[in-house]
């Protein structure tokens, strides 16, 4: 199965997620969850980033809150809500809000 | 082409997630699909009418009947919503009134479901 998990919060526990084992996984940080694309702990990346799986970013919801393209995590692939439509119906074929 | 239904339990102001449903929902149907939005809990107190759009403040009423006007079906759950306060003669009109079975039925007949849960 081809999943697509939106992200929706700024929690650091990504034991849920590291328990999801689709064929592929597809992680969209929307709201608050886009802080995971570009905020630094201790210099540590944020470790939802360390998960095998595609991540992207709304770039609406990074630019509101001050995060530019500069900002953003090489794994993470800013997208509009447009590009996030083609994402939801080309790549992933199941959806959850997290 | 193909359907997405989105079904919302946030209230309009807080999470955000009614903000970022309703883009989507737009981006979508702008792009051709046919989109269903189901409001439940929080969400169906959302449909009332004579919101004021305050600025810098989540505004529903415009976007949705926005929604309603390029096609978009949007319907509350009927009990959810009276239970808000929320019924037919102060609602947004356009909105349809059902129960978990309009929702049931739209997520079977879709290629995509995104379910948006509550606070």
């Amino acid at each position: 199965m081809k999943l697509g998990v939106f992200l929706s919060e700024y929690r650091a526990d990504s034991t849920i997620l590291q328990r999801l084992s689709p064929e592929k996984l597809g992680i969209i940080l929307v709201g608050n969850g886009v802080y995971h694309a570009a905020i630094k702990e201790k210099g540590q990346s944020s470790q939802i980033l360390d998960l095998k799986a595609n991540f992207y970013a709304l770039k609406e919801d990074l630019e509101t809150r001050g995060l530019d393209a500069s900002k953003l995590d090489s794994r993470v692939k800013p997208l509009s809500y447009g590009d996030l439509v083609d994402l939801i119906f080309n790549e992933y074929e199941k959806l959850i809000w997290m | 082409m193909g359907t997405l239904t989105i079904g919302l339990f946030s209230a309009l102001v807080g999470s955000m997630n009614y903000d970022f449903a309703l883009k989507l929902a737009e981006a979508a149907v702008d792009k051709g699909h046919k989109v269903n939005l189901w409001f439940s809990s929080n969400a169906a107190g959302s449909p009332l009418k004579g919101q004021k759009h305050l600025k810098d403040y989540s505004h529903g009423e415009t976007p949705l009947r926005k929604l309603i006007e390029k096609g978009v079906e949007v319907c509350t759950c009927e009990a959810c919503s009276l239970a808000r306060g929320v019924n037919k003669t102060n609602a947004i009109e356009g909105v349809q009134w059902s129960a978990m079975h309009w929702y049931l039925a739209k997520i079977h007949g879709s290629d995509r479901v995104l379910h948006i849960g509550g606070e």
